[in-house]
């Protein structure tokens, strides 16, 4: 009882000093996790197994850590370091293209393609915000198009901001299509065994049949604003060239043939047993090799508050597991639909919206995967129907505000920058309408392809 | 001519601005207040009202989220902005005159910075309110309240010393000690000696 008690206060105070903001979020989630080891594990529960377990530090010595030769990989519990291995390897891939001038190239690329007409590049860098974090984490893809489309604005001298946030949404969509688009969703993969091609031919269908409403809602939307300048006369003369987004023509080149293996290693990733952690560790290997004597530098732009995070995050989160809270959570969604499916899924759908709407989805969907995980074994149902589920809501539903997920804060903090304020009430009153469309139309899929 | 900042900060009511405007004029410099917003936004071609509405505004922690030294306070990225238009005008060589804007923070490299912090007595600062403002007693109590606290907030917020705290600031008065222009007369020789004074370093430097 004390475990228990002592797991949900430090769970809470963790949330609500994440939502403060008031300190950095590794920070808070690192002490949170050294209180639970020493109090739930060490004073609540007197096992120094559970936390052996929970750092599970030895998982990465296994073979079956690098690679599961056909077999599924074991559901794993405590920090999940297939998770933080595989985006600290993809951090590097993206850094390295970055450095030497891809996105801003495609950018600028598609931009030329369409001839610089707002409402063609407005369409186009939807589904390509979409297609890139189906990859490359929404962080990059928007910081990247956002500042791409604030440049263009000013020179065809449109509102950049209906595109921005277009874009964001569209990242968020496009992440939840596949395993690694949005961390949830690589959590939820490596933590229930599924592969890439799980999600693409799940939540990927799902993502893809959403997009079209998506881009037709904000069209829309939006095609009057992004109409307004359309008898301007604009001389293309004025505009970059793609091609001088290239830092490095060798680098360039070599960036592309890896991210294009990454993609190639990701889609067969079921079928060659190799598991994410040596699909991101061999993609860093290759691109520290690749950019030579910049190679310190794209490891110091790692990101690794947010790994640190995220070790954080999975001791607090094991804190539950392991004291039975999270057994009982998933109890009480069982009483409460009454061990109907329909209902269950409908919960898991917009709880987990609802929730990513103003909580971090990260933590969230780390609670909830064991959650689900109890709910399919107690209630006899599906676990992949249910994560299917989870990673849906949890991806959608951070479209909704501002401060729902990582794709959002980038745009706005980036419009920001150069003088384009958008508001909570102006964000919502676009993007809320968008996520509701793409959570009914979940639902209904949703219960039309498993029910 | 050697570059001179004067950095006027000041409590609501304290005539600050009023001073800042005359120090202005007597140097024939330009005054940066409000309208550096209208400037950022002429630059970039975007509409200014709404950066007005999180001018000198304190940062809220709810509802706000950072990622990567990104974040969604609006008011931060307001004030950013400013602080960069000072910096490109302070390291163009420009000679100006600012109010506010935690300047005295932003631009202590510069060695032509002086900064001015102006305080009041509160029934000076009351009775200023009530006249400029119409307002009752109350509610100019109320508005000094509400204008200093905000004022406080946003400059702890990007600055290490405290607002109104002497040792961030090279000279602290008192406007109701003196009238307007005594005050004014005072800064000025302040300003002159302070000016004398960086003119002679400058020039030893270079000898």
């Amino acid at each position: 009882m004390l475990a228990q008690i002592l797991a949900i206060t430090i769970f809470l105070v963790m949330f609500i000093l994440v939502i403060i903001d008031k300190w950095e979020r590794y920070i808070i989630t690192l002490i949170c996790a050294a209180i639970t080891l020493i109090s739930v594990f060490g004073i609540g529960l007197h096992s120094f197994q559970a936390i052996i377990d929970t750092l599970n530090v030895t998982s990465i010595f296994e073979l079956q850590f690098w690679y599961s030769a056909g077999e599924s990989s074991e559901i794993t519990s405590g920090i999940n370091w297939s998770t933080i291995i595989f985006i600290a390897g993809m951090m590097i891939m993206v850094e390295g293209m970055a450095h030497v001038g891809f996105f801003r190239w495609l950018c600028m690329r598609i931009a030329r393609l369409v001839k610089y007409k707002v409402v063609p590049i407005f369409i186009t860098f939807m589904i390509l915000s979409s297609f890139l974090a189906m990859f490359i984490d929404s962080i990059t893809v928007i910081l990247f198009l956002a500042a791409v489309t604030i440049e263009l604005s000013q020179l065809l001298k449109f509102n950049p901001i209906p595109m921005i946030l277009a874009e964001v949404f569209c990242a968020n969509l496009g992440g939840s299509a596949t395993m690694c688009g949005d961390p949830p969703n690589i959590i939820i993969g490596t933590s229930l065994g599924y592969s890439f091609t799980d999600f693409v031919t799940n939540t990927g269908l799902i993502a893809g049949i959403c997009l079209i409403f998506v881009v037709l809602y904000f069209y829309l939307v939006f095609r009057k604003e992004l109409s307004k300048n359309k008898e301007q006369q604009i001389d293309l003369s004025d505009l970059p060239s793609p091609e001088s987004a290239i830092k490095s023509k060798s680098g360039f080149a070599i960036s592309t043939c890896i991210f294009l293996l990454a993609i190639v290693l990701l889609v067969t990733h079921a079928m060659t047993g190799l598991s994410v952690a040596f699909i991101g560790t061999f993609i860093a290997i290759l691109t520290l090799i690749a950019a030579g004597k910049s190679a310190l530098m794209l490891l110091k732009k790692v990101d690794y508050k947010t790994l640190l995070f995220f070790v954080g995050l999975f001791v607090v989160v094991g804190g539950l597991e392991r004291t039975g809270i999270l057994t009982l959570m998933s109890n009480m969604i069982g009483k409460i639909s009454g061990g109907n499916f329909y209902v269950m899924l409908a919960i898991i759908i917009w709880i987990s919206a609802i929730a990513s709407a103003f909580i971090d989805n990260i933590p969230f969907a780390a609670t909830m995967i064991p959650v689900i995980n109890n709910l399919a074994a107690t209630q006899g149902i599906s676990l992949s129907v249910l994560a299917w589920a989870l990673a849906m809501g949890t991806d959608i539903g951070g479209s909704a505000t501002p401060i729902g997920a990582s794709a959002n804060v980038v745009g706005i903090a980036t419009a920001a920058k150069n003088g384009h304020i958008i508001k909570w009430g102006r964000y919502c009153k676009v993007m809320v309408p968008a996520t509701m469309i793409v959570l009914v139309l979940t639902t209904i899929l949703v219960y039309i392809r498993y029910l | 001519m050697e570059q001179f900042i004067i950095s006027i900060s000041r409590e609501f009511g304290s005539l600050g601005h009023e001073i800042a405007e005359q120090i202005a004029r007597h140097y024939n410099l330009t005054l940066y207040d409000r309208n550096i917003l209208n400037e950022v936004a002429n630059s970039r071609n975007v509409d200014v009202a709404p950066l007005h509405e999180y001018d000198e505004e304190r940062i809220s922690r709810i509802f706000h989220r950072t990622i990567r030294g990104m974040s969604t306070h609006i008011s931060d990225h307001v004030a950013q902005l400013q602080f960069d238009f000072l910096k490109e005008k302070a390291e163009s060589g420009e000679s100006f005159v600012v109010v506010g804007r935690c300047s005295e923070c932003i631009l202590k490299e510069y060695k032509g910075l002086i900064s001015i912090f102006i305080r009041g007595d509160k029934e000076n600062k009351i009775r200023q309110v009530m006249e400029a403002h119409h307002l009752t007693r109350s509610e100019a109590i109320y508005m000094i309240r509400k204008k200093d606290w905000r004022r406080k907030e946003y400059h702890n917020t990007h600055c290490d010393y405290k607002w109104g705290d002497s040792r961030n600031y090279d000279l602290t008065i008192n406007s109701s000690r003196l009238s307007l222009d005594e005050c004014v007369q005072l800064l000025i020789d302040y300003i002159d000696r302070r000016y004398k004074k960086i003119y002679e370093d400058v020039k030893n430097k270079m000898e």
